[in-house]
């Protein structure tokens, strides 16, 4: 099947752009066996883990910056997620996937494990930070509070989104993979 | 040749740029519209599985039940301590039935979705309660579904005052079913025990709705005497909450957060 270059975009950037609102979708629902201590998978943090693990450096930290902002949309705004999830891109674009880490299941959910465990102690880091500035005007948890928070947070967060990590990297990589294909196959 | 480079860039990069510079706005409006577009489109999802409408209605049915009977009473005391203070008590609104329908989407963040919104009369700052009382407010509405944030949340600040001894403090959330009340005196009149309703002084909730009772003093808390309080509601089965809008609640966008310190501590 020979798609023209623009129907061919125009089709993946749709898929693209569907993948995230189903996402979004899915955060402020809990299904039966979704839920671990009142927490959900971090749908938006496979995502952007799926499209950073074969993307260069700035398309992953471009999609984690935008995509914290949509799940600042859907929560609480400070502290911004964007931070995190921006960091959470840049590392993942920047493992050196052919030496050590084979695409499979097993190591797409480990990479999301060790991710959401970073991207949750950005987040109390910047708890801290508006607890420690003085004169903000705001102020969350204090610092032990915080602390206990992020241990039970951490745990069954990073345990369910990288259980339910290759139910999204799955299709969305074979489907970003096929489109490379026919991408390299119209230009060659 | 400057030009030249810049052409030469802009040919290479100059899509990619734009398209970078739309995604970013993109998300950021969206950050900005507090995903209203999303809402309206998780409520219209959502609607084929929502608890019956005819449970609204038994709801209704039994609240006014309910209210009818205590109307008499409230009127006949109020008729007493309007004459005894000369001030009339604030009301509480009328109630606005919702169904739960979605729970927080970022866990550092203890919310409620619910599936009324500004269409029927839903506004931010309007305080929601289920049976057991006061569970949070919205935080923001779309046409059709509305975001609570709850009491439980660390960034929530109720003004609160303990019924048995009139002690004021503000009840702060710590992101699970107890609550933490920070007291202004150095030794509030406070037991393992006391029920715990929303202050008199508090601008930004009804007064007296009942909150949880207290499970643990510690006065020694530095920098005020702090006391754990257990929730009544149960937040994790709610399926139904009702929303009362309240007249008189200046609720100014900038000072959102903390606002209800600053009132308390002004009133004091």
């Amino acid at each position: 099947m020979r798609w023209s270059k623009l129907s061919r975009k125009l089709t993946n950037g749709s898929v693209t752009l569907a993948s995230i609102v189903l996402c979004l979708l899915l955060l402020p629902a809990r299904f039966p066996g979704m839920e671990l201590l009142g927490v959900a998978p971090n749908w938006l943090l496979i995502w952007v883990v799926s499209w950073s693990i074969n993307r260069g450096f700035w398309q992953a930290a471009l999609a984690g910056w935008a995509i914290g902002f949509l799940q600042d949309g859907m929560s609480e705004q400070i502290p911004t997620r964007a931070l995190s999830l921006l960091i959470v891109g840049v590392l993942t674009a920047s493992l050196k996937k052919q030496k050590y880490v084979q695409e499979d299941f097993i190591s797409v959910s480990l990479i999301v494990f060790a991710m959401s465990a970073i991207s949750e102690t950005v987040v109390a880091l910047q708890f801290c930070w508006y607890t420690w500035r003085p004169g903000s005007g705001l102020t969350f948890m204090h610092f032990d509070e915080v602390w206990s928070y992020y241990q039970d947070v951490t745990l069954a967060s990073a345990l369910l989104s990288s259980l339910w990590a290759p139910v999204l990297y799955y299709p969305l990589n074979y489907w970003w993979r096929r489109m490379r294909l026919l991408e390299m196959n119209s230009t060659t | 040749m400057f030009v030249y480079a810049i052409r030469q860039w802009w040919i290479r990069y100059g899509v990619t740029t734009g398209i970078s510079i739309v995604v970013l706005l993109g998300a950021w409006s969206f950050r900005q519209s507090n995903g209203r577009i999303l809402y309206e489109l998780y409520s219209q999802i959502s609607k084929p599985f929502e608890v019956p409408q005819a449970k609204e209605k038994d709801l209704i049915d039994a609240r006014t039940r309910e209210l009818s009977v205590k109307l008499e009473e409230q009127r006949q005391e109020n008729a007493r301590l309007r004459q005894l203070i000369g001030e009339s008590p604030k009301n509480i609104g009328e109630p606005k039935f919702a169904p739960i329908i979605g729970r927080s989407a970022n866990h550092w963040w203890q919310s409620l979705v619910i599936g009324r919104g500004s269409a029927d009369g839903v506004t931010r700052g309007d305080a929601v309660v289920a049976p057991g009382g006061l569970i949070g407010r919205v935080a923001s509405a779309s046409a059709h579904a509305s975001r609570v944030l709850l009491v439980s949340d660390p960034s929530s600040r109720v003004g609160v005052t303990v019924t048995r001894s009139r002690a004021a403090g503000v009840m702060r959330g710590v992101g699970s079913t107890t609550t933490i009340i920070e007291f202004f005196e150095k030794l509030p009149d406070v037991k393992t025990g006391d029920a715990i309703t929303t202050s008199n002084f508090s601008q930004r909730f009804p007064a007296g709705v009942p909150i949880g009772t207290v499970t643990s003093v510690d006065l020694s808390a530095s920098p005020a005497p702090q006391v754990e309080v257990e929730l009544f509601v149960p937040l994790a089965d709610l399926e139904w909450v009702s929303v009362h809008s309240h007249e008189d609640k200046p609720l100014s966008p900038q000072s959102e957060l903390n606002s209800e310190v600053e009132i308390l501590l002004d009133d004091e």
